[in-house]
């Protein structure tokens, strides 16, 4: 069930109305099967096999190596419960692409073995659910946190329908305690989550989407294009993929709010980032903390006696792993091992850099952050057409003709959907923007309850109208997340 | 040694990796609390106090430490061994 589908608009309220409809004891269960209707939806039965699968085995796992007081024991324990929920990921995820490449290296090698192809299978959701069922075990093995006894609420923890399909992917610590405390109604969360939500939606439907047009003109004929519309295009979808992310993350943590259920921040004015470091504490912020304590944490422990060259190399693997796990392409570890370079290449100038600053008395000046910026973002958005391209053909040719060829200046894709969608899009933007910076700005959206309700009320139906006639419904777009 | 000696002695090698003579540390501070502390200083900072106190550490060991306090008790104790 898509956050933007009439569905979830009658799901999320009845939902609600049950639970509140309940007594305290049984809400829990209330969200627990909701959360399986809402699996359900997408009607894939094995997924819901594997939700199952990986809640009873992780559950049980995570109490034996916390009754175990021997080391390796535990370490032991740790491993069979990573390996079996790799296993299913990787069942689900990336046996194809695996099965398809090793037929490749026979193939190239002389070798005349070719393993039949397996089908691929829907895992919507795994990556993210799987991720967190590992964070589990790792924390109860660090001592960082102790296995939940209940499996009703370790179930829940896991399966919690607002999160379930492209997170926030939140740590044990922060969200079981959460989903225990006795439930009092709280009028602000409940309409802070419905704003939180229309907002999500409206960078969804109106911003999204809209820019993903103009993306998709370019990105699926590169060949039909050189210099300026491929560089636009490039920076439209820097945008266009944080709208629509941020924008679920923002109706997924409005859904959760309705139930005073904070879930974890997953953004921060990415863009807003003046290196490569900072943009990875702004961006899916879930995911690369997830990253940093579980995978190059570990890493750069290992490698700690190759001086900087450990750090870089710990970098360089937990990055291709995090572009790995968006998908099962060599575009998403090429768009990983990019940023993987860019950090481990910052490990070795950074002394050298802040000296430079000072000698330039450049340090804390408003120019170098402006540079800072723009820097970042194009570092970042090199590495986005890797992300976005459909293949690494195109990819390789749109770098290649990013600053030549005869129309290199011209825009005209801008007018692919004709002169008055591309006015409505732009009107919106600017809308959009306005909004944005004045009302729901991070340090602004909490006075937001503060404003006068013939304000709010304003806001609201401005919202509520730009959402139904601004939206693009000319293609029925699921989020791009959805697909990791 | 003395904890207060091994603070002294690891506000030292803080302060030298960090760059900053006038960093201020005490029992309750923990990395979050000093600007510049990030993941490339953190494992400087492991491995000079390895080198320093002449000690091996284990991610297992370091992942629950909160703060100075608990280092300074968990080199103390792995001394005493």
């Amino acid at each position: 069930m898509v956050f933007n589908s009439f569905s979830y608009f009658i799901f999320l309220p009845l939902v609600f109305v049950i639970f509140l409809a309940v007594t305290d004891r049984y809400r829990w269960l209330v969200l627990l099967l909701s959360s399986y209707v809402y699996y359900g939806f997408i009607l894939k039965p094995i997924l819901l096999i594997a939700l199952t699968a990986v809640i009873l085995v992780t559950f049980l796992i995570g109490r034996l190596i916390d009754r175990s007081e021997d080391r390796s024991k535990r370490r032991m324990f740790l491993w069979v419960g990573v390996f079996i929920n790799l296993t299913l990921l990787i069942y689900f995820k990336y046996l194809p692409f695996l099965v398809h490449n090793i037929n490749q290296l026979c193939v190239s090698l002389g070798i005349d073995i070719a393993f039949d192809k397996p089908l691929l299978l829907a895992s919507i959701g795994l990556s993210f659910f799987i991720f967190q069922a590992i964070s589990y075990l790792a924390d109860i093995y660090y001592r960082m946190a102790k296995p939940e006894p209940h499996l009703g609420y370790f179930a829940l923890y896991i399966s919690f329908f607002p999160k379930l399909l492209q997170g926030p992917i939140e740590r044990a610590g922060d969200l079981i305690p959460q989903l225990k405390v006795k439930y009092e109604l709280n009028y602000n969360n409940i309409r802070f989550g419905i704003l939180l939500f229309t907002w999500g939606l409206l960078k969804k439907i109106v911003i999204a989407d809209r820019i993903g047009l103009y993306v998709d003109v370019v990105y699926n004929d590169v060949h039909s294009f050189t210099g300026l519309p491929l560089l636009l295009a490039t920076y439209a979808y820097a945008f266009q993929i944080y709208m629509d992310f941020s924008g679920y993350t923002d109706m997924a943590l409005g859904s959760a709010r309705l139930f005073n259920i904070e879930l974890t921040q997953n953004f921060n004015s990415p863009y807003l980032a003046t290196s490569v470091a900072d943009y990875w504490r702004r961006w899916h912020i879930s995911l690369s903390s997830w990253i940093r304590d579980y995978i190059f944490e570990p890493l750069q422990m290992n490698f700690r006696n190759w001086k900087h060259w450990g750090t870089a190399l710990a970098l360089v693997l937990a990055f291709i792993i995090s572009g790995i796990w968006h998908g099962a392409s060599w575009g998403f570890a090429i768009w990983g091992g990019l940023h993987g370079l860019y950090m481990a290449c910052s490990v070795f100038y950074k002394p050298y850099q802040k000296k430079l600053h000072r000698a330039l008395r450049l340090e804390k000046t408003f120019l170098l952050k402006v540079w800072q910026i723009f820097i970042t973002f194009n570092l970042v958005s090199f590495a986005l057409v890797f992300f976005r391209s459909n293949n690494l053909k195109d990819a390789v040719y749109l770098i290649s003709n990013i600053l030549y060829g005869k129309n290199g200046l011209n825009a005209g894709f801008l007018l692919s959907q004709g002169r008055l969608e591309l006015a409505i899009t732009m009107g919106s933007i600017m809308m959009f923007a306005y909004l944005a910076v004045n009302i729901f700005s991070s340090n602004r959206i909490n006075d937001f309850n503060r404003k006068t309700s013939f304000n709010r009320y304003l806001i609201y139906n401005i919202l509520i109208l730009m959402v139904f006639f601004l939206a693009n419904y000319s293609t029925k777009k699921t989020f791009i997340y959805f697909q990791f | 040694m003395t904890p207060d000696e091994i603070k002294n002695k690891l506000t030292e090698i803080i302060r030298d990796v960090l760059d900053d003579e006038n960093l201020i540390l005490d029992r309750e501070t923990s990395a979050n609390d000093v600007e510049d502390w990030d993941s490339l200083a953190h494992i400087s900072i492991i491995v000079a106090i390895e080198k320093e106190f002449k000690v091996k550490f284990d991610l297992y060991e370091l992942k629950p430490l909160k703060n100075l306090g608990e280092m300074i008790d968990l080199i103390q104790a792995k001394r005493t061994n």
